[in-house]
């Protein structure tokens, strides 16, 4: 029997407690669970964060600084660095607000196709979303899973445009070259095969009971709040709001298609994991729709002042050279207007303000950026919880650091 | 595409010079130290941007760099061997690349991928370090916007290269400290105290 | 909601407050005094339903008497229509009412246009430099600075073509 009484007696050491009540834990700007370069300072009460700030712009770039002294056409490679996950919908994004500005209307054919685009960049962003959620949660199968599907998309940019990642793709009023046999077929394998691997990753984390006790509750936000902080994207649809820009404004014929737009309960991480994965279901459909009722037609519009002419002439003729060289060097002019024109991003409404003064560079141009509009809100989505929680909420509002700070 | 009944032909890995019989291999203590190093390099991998998610997409199963030996990532500067930079460097990131690399241990390298490490790329603004060599000294440049995973492969086996063939007497070397006390990094060790 | 009625409303409410309305631009377009902004923002968000800000930005007109601009778009969730009103300040008086209490999405936009333009927003809670270094001590996107860092060492202007 073991002689205990020793350690019945109280202690009689002094314990000095520090005078401050609250911890400052620094999480970033390098971090391994940073998904990007911003810090947050956590106030915190032993294990549960009482408060954070939030330091941001450790890549500011100055996109807009720049833009203002590039033609519209320079500005695509910018625009293509903002939310770097899925480049080829803020290209797109960037051509339709120029067409907006020029008065330009595409042809059915130029829509579909951009459908296309635009649908694979939004799968692409949201396959690493979820896929780093699941690691964060400490499920690292489904993300080398995932990102072997990533390669194939990267695969068919590369044969739409040339660029695996930076895509700079297509042209102000269509694109430079139609969709070639090869990336037809690429697609129609892709959309063969990446439902397969959809349902895998899904039987991995969708009714896990772990990344369910992990994720359910964790990071919530309210539909009004949400609606204050300027939510948009799959974060607002998550906390219950149906706003959809694909569908309030309609934008490259996206009322000819039926798709859901999943709406949350709660608005917590389990919520917008579950969004984005139906979004991606979604965009699989649309894409397969898009790909079979594609009408006939040119994939350009004839915008005279400012389409690039095909590549067979400008290296063989005289005239489509000067015009090739005029117009990407900007010589070419634009009507006096502004415009604001807004696509859905990957992560929410992304906005162009476009201030033009008849130059060959816009007057002013504006990004409007969901990530920064939305991270205003993270200290408000993780008071009261752990770290593991914080970490798990930052990874899945999918904070991408070019679009936060651009 | 061969049938999956042929042999894959492999190309043996040369050994390092030296001199060797039955049962023994007798080489000079740098060649020895420099093959395991050089195969067993653990990155720390500094991404900021875009070149982030290519560098994503080297370590995934289509472009494997953990068949090089850097499976093992490591995000603490005091485990890495190996610091790759990956991305647009601020200049208010500048001063927290600096902390990093002071951090890690001697041997340690940089590889800076991509155009905005290694001048500052398309952003030549007031707010971009135009390249990290204007913090840190660096070993390889890797250029590109952003380079492909096999152009990151390459400048990751230039400097398995350099690993290879440093001489383990370069870090004391005073040509060495100058070039670190230009960065204004203090080394701190018997050989450079008073230096 | 019709924009008719709404420029009635408007004009009911405010009056010499208004000082321009463009109708004919992608979106209604308004300009108004800088002093009377967050009464006009408070009447199109509680009486309007314009419930949503989409966004706020600073522009610089070096020409005009008012050089230093915000802009703000509002949007009408329900009605699918949205709005954007100006507001000029001038660059020795840039002190305008910040909108914070009305939309808490306006935190961050505020900063940003203060730190890109150095327009102070009264009643803010935090105005500090976000995306830029603190020790900054000029507003960059003004149009008199330049783009470039003038202390770089390693390009040379003449071979860019500046």
């Amino acid at each position: 029997m073991n002689n205990t009484t020793k350690h019945k007696k109280a202690s009689k050491t002094k314990i000095h407690v520090d005078q401050a009540p609250y911890n400052t834990l620094n999480l970033g700007p390098t971090h391994p669970a940073t998904h990007g370069v911003f810090q947050n300072i956590l106030k915190m009460d032993g294990e549960i964060i009482v408060d954070a700030e939030q330091t941001i712009g450790y890549i500011h770039r100055a996109f807009e600084k720049i833009a203002e002294r590039r033609p519209y056409y320079q500005i695509t490679p910018l625009t293509d660095r903002l939310n770097y996950c899925s480049s080829p919908l803020n290209n797109i994004g960037w051509h339709i607000a120029v067409e907006k500005l020029l008065g330009v209307e595409t042809n059915k054919r130029i829509d579909y196709m951009r459908i296309i685009v635009m649908e694979l960049a939004r799968i692409s962003d949201h396959l690493i979303c979820n896929s780093v959620t699941g690691v964060d949660s400490g499920a690292l199968t489904g993300f080398v899973y995932v990102f072997q599907e990533r390669e194939k998309i990267y695969e068919i940019y590369e044969e739409m445009c040339g660029a695996r990642m930076t895509t700079n793709l297509g042209r102000v009023g269509g694109f430079d070259r139609d969709f070639s046999p090869t990336a037809i077929k690429k697609l129609r394998e892709l959309l063969t095969h990446l439902p397969k691997v959809l349902e895998e990753f899904e039987t991995l984390l969708l009714r896990n009971r772990i990344f369910m006790d992990r994720t359910i509750g964790v990071g919530p936000m309210s539909a009004e709040r949400a609606l204050n902080y300027g939510f948009t994207g799959p974060l607002l649809r998550a906390a219950g709001v149906d706003y959809d820009v694909r569908v309030h404004e309609p934008y490259s014929s996206y009322n000819d298609f039926d798709f859901i737009v999943p709406v949350g309960q709660h608005g917590d991480t389990y919520d917008r994991f579950c969004v984005r994965q139906t979004e991606m279901w979604e965009s699989i459909k649309l894409i397969k729709n898009a790909l079979e009722n594609m009408p006939e037609g040119k994939f350009n519009t004839e915008v005279p002042a400012f389409y690039l002419p095909p590549k067979e002439e400008v290296y063989s003729k005289m005239e489509p050279l000067i015009n090739h060289f005029k117009l990407i060097m900007g010589e070419i002019d634009v009507p006096q207007k502004e415009v604001y024109s807004a696509v859905e991003g990957a992560n929410g409404e992304l906005g162009f303000y476009v201030v033009a003064d008849g130059g060959r560079t816009p007057y002013r141009l504006h990004f409007r950026r969901p990530c920064f509009v939305y991270y205003q809100a993270y200290p408000e989505m993780i008071k009261g919880s752990n770290i593991s929680d914080a970490i798990l909420t930052m990874s899945s509002i999918n904070i991408i650091a070019g679009e936060l700070d651009a | 595409m061969n049938s999956i009944n042929e042999k894959p032909s492999y190309q043996v890995v040369d050994p390092p010079e030296g001199y060797s019989s039955p049962g023994f291999f007798a080489t000079t203590l740098d060649k020895a130290v420099g093959l395991a190093r050089k195969n067993s390099i653990w990155p720390l991998p500094f991404a900021t941007s875009c070149c982030g998610i290519e560098f994503m997409a080297t370590m995934g199963a289509h472009y494997d760099l953990g068949r090089f030996g850097a499976e093992r990532l490591s995000f603490s500067p005091r485990q890495a061997d190996l610091l790759m930079v990956m991305g647009t460097i601020a200049k208010k990131m500048a001063p927290v690349v600096q902390q990093v690399y002071e951090q890690m241990a001697e041997p340690r390298w940089v590889l800076a991928v991509g155009a905005c490490a290694s001048s500052g790329g398309i952003f030549d603004t007031y707010s971009v370090l135009q390249g990290i060599d204007k913090v840190v000294p660096v070993d390889v440049y890797v250029p590109g916007c952003p380079p492909r995973p096999e152009q990151i492969i390459e400048g990751f086996m230039k400097i398995q290269e350099l690993v290879a063939h440093e001489s383990l007497r370069r870090r004391y070397s005073p040509e060495y400290i100058a070039l670190l006390k230009s960065y204004g990094i203090q080394l701190d060790n018997k050989y450079t105290h008073g230096l | 909601m019709d924009y008719n009625t709404l420029t009635e409303h408007l004009k009911e409410q405010f009056g010499a407050a208004i000082l321009e309305i463009d109708p004919t631009a992608d979106i209604f377009t308004m300009v108004v005094e800088s002093d009377q902004i967050k009464p006009i923002i408070a009447f199109l968000k509680e009486q309007e339903h314009f419930d949503f800000l989409t966004d706020l930005c600073g522009i610089h007109y070096p020409d005009q008497p008012k050089e230093l601009g915000v802009i703000y778009h509002l949007h009408h969730l329900k009605e699918r229509k949205r709005i954007r009103i100006k507001a000029f300040v001038s660059k020795d008086h840039p002190y305008i009412d910040s909108i914070v209490p009305l939309f808490l999405a306006a935190n961050w936009m505020e900063r940003e246009t203060y730190d890109f333009y150095g327009i102070q927003f009264l009643g803010h809670p935090n105005l500090k430099r976000i995306l830029n270094v603190e020790y900054l001590d000029y507003f960059p996107m003004r149009k008199e600075y330049p783009l470039e860092d003038d202390t770089r060492t390693d390009k040379d202007d003449r071979f860019f073509g500046r």
